[in-house]
Formats: structure tokens, C-alpha cells, sequence
């Protein structure tokens, strides 16, 4: 049975507009809780009751989401082909950042071999300036942000997919030379 | 020797030297340099007779494969010295291992993000922050809104003689004619709205009325099919000015 906490925590994630985290909800309930435990519980009674929804983790809060089964539908509502909306160009810088973070725009393009353009994902909000580099010309550094993590539905930037598996994709059927596998992190 | 390689677009000089490299089955680590370089100045060439901008970059490589090439060739000759000499190709494989690692990871935050889309989040604002913003215009362009404004001009009657009146409509007047429509109804036609007008001019200075709003992030035009309607839709300005001033 779910307790009148619970139903205020529900009545939270289906207002918040970003996901939900717990100083917010204690903010609001004026007592400790633990959040882990609620959503699970939460979670479970959405479950048994079949309904369309689920709790997702993203980044520090949690947020209700429909469930993957109910897309076609929702996809009419809001005329959307579910076409990721993010150029092959756009994903390389992003996964140069996501795993060189705080990176400046000099270090993507001697990766990429190609000048790089940041201000799309910028606007998109997916990445931000995290300061400058202590260098010549002390360049910006760049990182991704909060909206990221959510875009790509992660808990954090160590959910990322791990670069090591890459690179075994990479170094199928060689043996030898293996030192520029430690060059980065 | 024949050339079948399909123009692909690609991200830059690495990319391009990694599709030879799959292609051929190379191993990354022991690349035959004559034969890539070759592969990829035919390439270029390819593109220069396309008329296709060629990036500084591109030529950048060139250069850098063409450097290593004769250094393969050259024969080394401080035979005393016993140090290790360095492979030519050495950094260019670095570059293109590292580059590759990226280029995966980046289809696996696609397949991430591909994965997350299928969920929507629950909630009531609208300006939902996984959604793109830009999803309202993604499937209509100016050619379709062109063509759908066409078609009301077209339906208007066609007067057998023209006489040249100084135009009462003014652009400020219909837009806020829009808002005041806006103030009933949160989604309109624009067949409706060019229905209500009453020449050809004020259809023209409304439609024009329609792209100064939607360039300022006003209104959203979207169009379910190509030659469809098109519908228009208020954005909600947080200081309400535009209420304000309807």
C-alpha cells in the first residue's frame, strides 16, 4: 500500500519539470525520506497496476516517463518520426567531450581531423563552457551538461559506454603495438 | 584501375582514410602507404572534378601521406647509431586509432539516444527540455509554406482589371489581428485565417505577418502533409507582452 508520502512524491514527479531529486522533495515535504526507496515503491505499484508509465533515473532525480511500448502513438501526438535529431558531425564532438571533458575546441579537432563547429550543441544546451584552459590563448573548455545526461537518458558521465570496448572493436585481429590504447583516461 | 567508390560524406580526411581501410581490410597497424595514398589522391581528384569544395584539411593529409610515403622509401642510413628507428606512419596510425575510438563511441551515443527517445517524459509544460524545439518546423519548409500560400491565392478570384489602391493593411494590424484570433483559440488554420480576408493584399501581408512572428519565436507553424494545412500555434511568452498588447 502506498502512503500518503508516496502520493505526494507522485504528485511531485508528474508536476516537476525537471527530473526530481531528493533535497527537493524534502524541500517540500519538510522531513527526511529516502527517495531511493519511495520510487522503487512507486515504481513497483505502477507495475502491478499496468499502467503506461515508469520512473527513470536521469542524472541526480527521477522523472516519470511513458513506457517505450506506448511510441507509436505518442509519436502521432506529436508528429515526431523519432529520428534522432543530431548530425554524425554532432555525435563525434559530443563523444570527444563526453569522454576528454573539459576539453577545448583545438583538442576535438587534432581528434576529429577537421574543424569543429560547437555552436549547435551549445543552443541544444547539450554542452556547455566550463571555463579556460591556463595556456596560450587560454582557450575555452568545454564539458557536457545536465541536458546531456538526460538526452541520452544517464545517471551520470560514468554510464557512459566504456571507451575500452571501443577500443577492442578497433583492435580486432591485431596484436602488436598496443601503446596508443593509453593515451587518454 | 577502376574507381567505385561511392561519394559517402564524409567528416573529414580521417574518416575518409578509415573507409579505405575497412574497405580494403587493412590492418590500421601496418597500412600500405602506397596504395592508401593513392587511394586517396584519386579520391580528391574525384572531388576536384566534381567541383566538390575540397577542405584544407583534406589537403593537409594529402600532404602528410605523400611525407610518409617517401620516408618509407628513403633508405635509412645512421646504421651505427643503434636506436630504435621510428615507423613513419607511426602518428598517423595514432591519429586514426584515436579518431576511431571516437567515431564508435559516437554511434553508441546514438543508439543511446535512439533508445531514450522511445520514452517521453510526463509532464505538462511545453517547452519539454528532451524535446528539440526545432521539431515543430522539422517537416516543413519555406518551398511548402510557398506552396500552401499559393494555393489560397489561387483560390481568391482572379479580378479582370486591377485598380491601384494604397494598401489599408498593415503588418503590425494583422499581427495583431492573429493575436486577438490567438485570444479565442490556441490553434489556428490558415486556410481559416485567409478565409476571413478580403483581397488578395491583406492575404499577402498576413502571410508576411505569419514569417515576422515565426522568426520571432512567436508563433509555430507546422504541416502534417506535404501541400497540407498549415497550422499555426502560439508560443507562450513568459512576460505575456504579446496578451498584453491584443
Amino acid at each position: 500500500m502506498l502512503s500518503q508520502t508516496h502520493r505526494i512524491v507522485q504528485a511531485l514527479l508528474f508536476t516537476a519539470q525537471e527530473p526530481l531529486t531528493q533535497s527537493q522533495v524534502e524541500l517540500c515535504i519538510q522531513e527526511e525520506v529516502n527517495l531511493d526507496e519511495i520510487i522503487a515503491e512507486i515504481g513497483d505499484y505502477f507495475e502491478q497496476e499496468k499502467m503506461p508509465i515508469w520512473i527513470q533515473k536521469i542524472g541526480q532525480g527521477y522523472r516519470i516517463m511513458t513506457r517505450a511500448e506506448y511510441e507509436p502513438w505518442i509519436r502521432r501526438l506529436f508528429q515526431d518520426d523519432g529520428n534522432v535529431r543530431l548530425t554524425r558531425a554532432a555525435l563525434e564532438i559530443l563523444s570527444i567531450i563526453a569522454y576528454k571533458q573539459p576539453i577545448t575546441r583545438g583538442e576535438i579537432d587534432a581528434i576529429r581531423g577537421v574543424s569543429s563547429y560547437l555552436k549547435t550543441l551549445l543552443e541544444k544546451k547539450l554542452i556547455e563552457i566550463r571555463g579556460r584552459q591556463n595556456g596560450p590563448g587560454r582557450p575555452l573548455l568545454y564539458g557536457t551538461t545536465s541536458h546531456f545526461l538526460e538526452y541520452f537518458g544517464l545517471n551520470s558521465i560514468q554510464d557512459l559506454p566504456n571507451l575500452k570496448e571501443v577500443e577492442e572493436v578497433v583492435n580486432v585481429g591485431i596484436s602488436e603495438d598496443d601503446e596508443e590504447g593509453h593515451a587518454d583516461q | 584501375m577502376s574507381y567505385n567508390v561511392k561519394l559517402d560524406i564524409f567528416e573529414g580526411p580521417l574518416d575518409l582514410l578509415l573507409f579505405f581501410i575497412k574497405r580494403d581490410e587493412i590492418n590500421i597497424y601496418d597500412i600500405p602507404i602506397a596504395h592508401i595514398t593513392r587511394e586517396y589522391l584519386e579520391y580528391l581528384e574525384v572531388m576536384k572534378q566534381m567541383n566538390l569544395h575540397l577542405a584544407g584539411e583534406f589537403i593537409l593529409m594529402a600532404a602528410l601521406l605523400m611525407r610518409i610515403k617517401v620516408q618509407m622509401l628513403l633508405p635509412q642510413e645512421e646504421v651505427e647509431v643503434e636506436e630504435e628507428i621510428e615507423d613513419p606512419r607511426t602518428e598517423l596510425v595514432r591519429i586514426l586509432v584515436e579518431y576511431q575510438k571516437y567515431k564508435d563511441a559516437s554511434l553508441q551515443l546514438k543508439e543511446l539516444a535512439e533508445r531514450q527517445l522511445r520514452f517521453y517524459p510526463v509532464n505538462t509544460s511545453s517547452q519539454n527540455s528532451s524535446w528539440d524545439p526545432d521539431i515543430f518546423l522539422s517537416n516543413i519548409g519555406l518551398i511548402d509554406l510557398g506552396v500552401a500560400f499559393k494555393k489560397i491565392l489561387d483560390l481568391r478570384a482572379q479580378p479582370k482589371y486591377y485598380e491601384i489602391e494604397i494598401s489599408k493593411v498593415s503588418l503590425n494590424q494583422q499581427a495583431q489581428l492573429l493575436r486577438t484570433m490567438f485570444l479565442k483559440r490556441k490553434r489556428l488554420r490558415f486556410s481559416e485565417i485567409a478565409s476571413v480576408m478580403e483581397d488578395r493584399i491583406e492575404v499577402v501581408v498576413t502571410f508576411l505577418a505569419i514569417l515576422e512572428m515565426v522568426r520571432t519565436s512567436e508563433l509555430r507553424v507546422s504541416q502534417k502533409t506535404l501541400y497540407g494545412e498549415i497550422y499555426l500555434t502560439q508560443i507562450q511568452m513568459k512576460d505575456n507582452h504579446v496578451v498584453a498588447d491584443a
